[in-house]
Order: C-alpha cells, then sequence, then structure tokens
C-alpha cells in the first residue's frame, strides 16, 4: 500500500462512534439547554419585578404549557431538554462528517502515536457552522411561519423586531426566508470564530507544555 | 493492516478526544462578547426616531446584568458581562461533554472486567 492511498477506515466502527457520540452530545445538550430555560424562568420569577416574565411569557407561543410559573419552569426544562437534544443530535450528525476529515489530517500530519493517547479535540468551524447555521436558520423559519399559520404576525411586534439585526426579515413568509440566511451566515461566521480562537487557544497551550 | 489499525484508532481518537476547558471557555467567552458588542453597536450606528430611546427592548438585559444599557460604556460593560457568561457556558459545555465521555469508558471497562470474572 503506497503512503498517499486513501485511509482504510472501518465503516461499522465509525458508525457506531458516530452514533454513540450523537447519543451523549444529545444528552449535554438537551440537559443544558432544559437547564438554561429552568434558570432563566426562576430567575425571571424570583427577580421582583412588577410584571415577571413579560417577554419570557412569549415562548408560550411555540411551546405549549410554558410560561412564567413554577409549573411552567418544568414545562419549560422539558421543552428544552427536548428541543436541545433534537438540535444536539442533528448538530453532531452534520458535525461528524469531519471526522474523516480528521483522520485523513492525522495520517498527513505523520504524527506519533502519543499523539493519539492525549488527544484533543480539534473544532471544526465550517462543519460546526454549517450544523448550528441550519438549525438556527430552521428555528427562524419554522418559529415565523408558526406565526404566520396562526394568523398573529400582524400583532407580532416582537419578532418583528429582528429586522434590525437581519435585513429584509419580516414576520412573513418571503421575509422568513430572507431571515434564515441572514442567520444562517451570522450563525456561520461565529461558529468560523468560534472554532478559530478554539483551535489557536489549544495550540498555544500545547506547544506550551511541550517546551 | 497496521495503516487499518492506526485508522480504528485514529478515528477512536477523534471520537473520544477530550475537550480543551480552557480553551473552549476563552473561546465561547470571545464570541459571546463580541455578539453582545454588535448587538449593541448596531443599534447605536442606526440610531432611533426622534424623542425614541435607542435599544428600549435590548436594553432590558440591563435587569439581569446590572450597568449594561444601550451605549457606547454600555457595549463595554457587556462585553465583559458577555465574555463572563459565555466562558462559563464552554466551561459547563466542555466539562459535561468530558464527563461523559469518562463514565461511558468506565462503563464498558467495567462491563468487560464482570463478562470476564464471570466467564473465569
Amino acid at each position: 500500500m503506497s503512503e498517499n492511498a486513501p485511509v482504510p477506515i472501518d465503516e461499522n466502527l465509525l458508525h457506531a462512534t458516530v452514533k454513540l457520540n450523537t447519543l451523549l452530545f444529545a444528552g449535554v445538550c438537551g440537559l443544558m439547554a432544559g437547564l438554561a430555560l429552568l434558570c432563566a424562568t426562576y430567575l425571571s420569577l424570583y427577580r421582583g419585578l412588577p410584571n415577571p416574565g413579560h417577554y419570557l411569557n412569549l415562548l408560550g407561543v411555540f411551546l405549549p404549557g410554558y410560561s412564567v410559573s413554577t409549573g411552567g419552569a418544568w414545562a419549560g426544562f422539558l421543552w428544552g431538554a427536548l428541543l436541545g437534544a433534537i438540535s444536539g443530535a442533528v448538530i453532531y450528525r452534520i458535525y461528524a462528517r469531519s471526522i474523516r476529515a480528521q483522520v485523513a489530517d492525522y495520517f498527513a500530519g505523520n504524527r506519533s502515536e502519543d499523539a493519539l493517547e492525549f488527544a484533543v479535540v480539534k473544532l471544526h468551524g465550517h462543519s460546526l457552522g454549517l450544523a448550528l447555521g441550519g438549525i438556527a436558520a430552521l428555528g427562524l423559519l419554522i418559529t415565523t411561519n408558526w406565526l404566520v399559520i396562526r394568523g398573529t404576525a400582524d400583532e407580532s411586534v416582537h419578532a418583528a423586531l429582528f429586522a434590525h439585526y437581519l435585513p429584509g426579515y419580516a414576520v412573513s413568509f418571503p421575509g422568513s426566508i430572507l431571515g434564515a440566511v441572514d442567520v444562517f451566515v451570522i450563525t456561520y461566521l461565529l461558529c468560523f470564530l468560534l472554532g478559530l480562537i478554539y483551535n489557536g487557544v489549544v495550540a498555544l497551550r500545547q506547544n506550551g507544555a511541550s517546551t | 493492516m497496521q495503516k487499518l489499525m492506526h485508522a480504528d484508532k485514529a478515528v477512536l481518537m477523534a471520537a473520544f478526544a477530550r475537550m480543551d476547558v480552557v480553551a473552549l471557555a476563552v473561546a465561547m467567552g470571545t464570541v459571546c462578547a463580541v455578539g453582545l458588542v454588535l448587538l449593541t453597536v448596531t443599534l447605536l450606528v442606526k440610531g432611533a426616531p426622534p424623542d425614541m430611546h435607542i435599544g428600549t427592548h435590548l436594553g432590558l438585559l440591563g435587569i439581569y446584568l446590572p450597568g449594561y444599557s444601550v451605549s457606547w460604556g454600555g457595549s463595554a460593560i457587556g462585553a465583559v458581562y458577555g465574555w463572563i457568561i459565555g466562558a462559563a457556558i464552554g466551561f459547563a459545555w466542555a466539562v459535561l461533554w468530558n464527563l461523559t465521555h469518562y463514565l461511558y469508558i468506565i462503563l464498558v471497562v467495567a462491563r468487560a472486567h464482570w463478562w470476564r470474572l464471570m466467564a473465569d
């Protein structure tokens, strides 16, 4: 087998590891999203404001059963966990496409076997951007069109505020498509930045440790 | 054959590699800080119609982040808050991700030991 031949990968092993990590990532995302919504609701409840959860209550339009109340906080936890887990699974599935590239990088880099034992995750900004950007764009598309379908598009003054940041966005079907494109681009760029900074700090720390 | 074994190891490495907690905290903190600054500065640059406040809704973040407001000074304070919150999220995320892998590996090793014990 020549040195330049493509790296042979055991497809069953790759499939099994991606499946396992999808489950784990979905679990972590679900827990984080559920806890975030639970904490935000309790914070809003006990902040002692005259009208607690004035804005957070609007989430009840999309998450049936949710409200800024003790019971609603736990409904929010369940919704957050469910949506977080689904998003996490989709994100990891898309991100996992970069594993082949990472394996190829390993062989191209001619690294020592020790590198395998102490491997640190390298973030693939492009894959992460595609995954998170896709989820964010889909989320905006679904939520906006839900407002259109239920006939409250004209009253959705808060959703319309997104137009400040997303050129062309409006609470309408064409507006949601333009907004989704904007959200995709912004999320992709932020993920790319995240990957650059993360990989840069990892490289700095590894260089610092080796000298 | 050796390359295939190395490829298997490399696949496992890519899947089970640990997340650098410090790096993710720094990266998430920076991205959140940049995000909050951009949100604030966008409103400041666009301005508001006469006799209207700029960023009435975004300014409500000041309820949770004391000192924050939609102003140039407020955006600097927001950057600090954004960095701290983002770093905390990044830290928690990396710790949870590593922990789930450690727990899974411990579970697999314990199960293998158990079956070996039963076989003996």
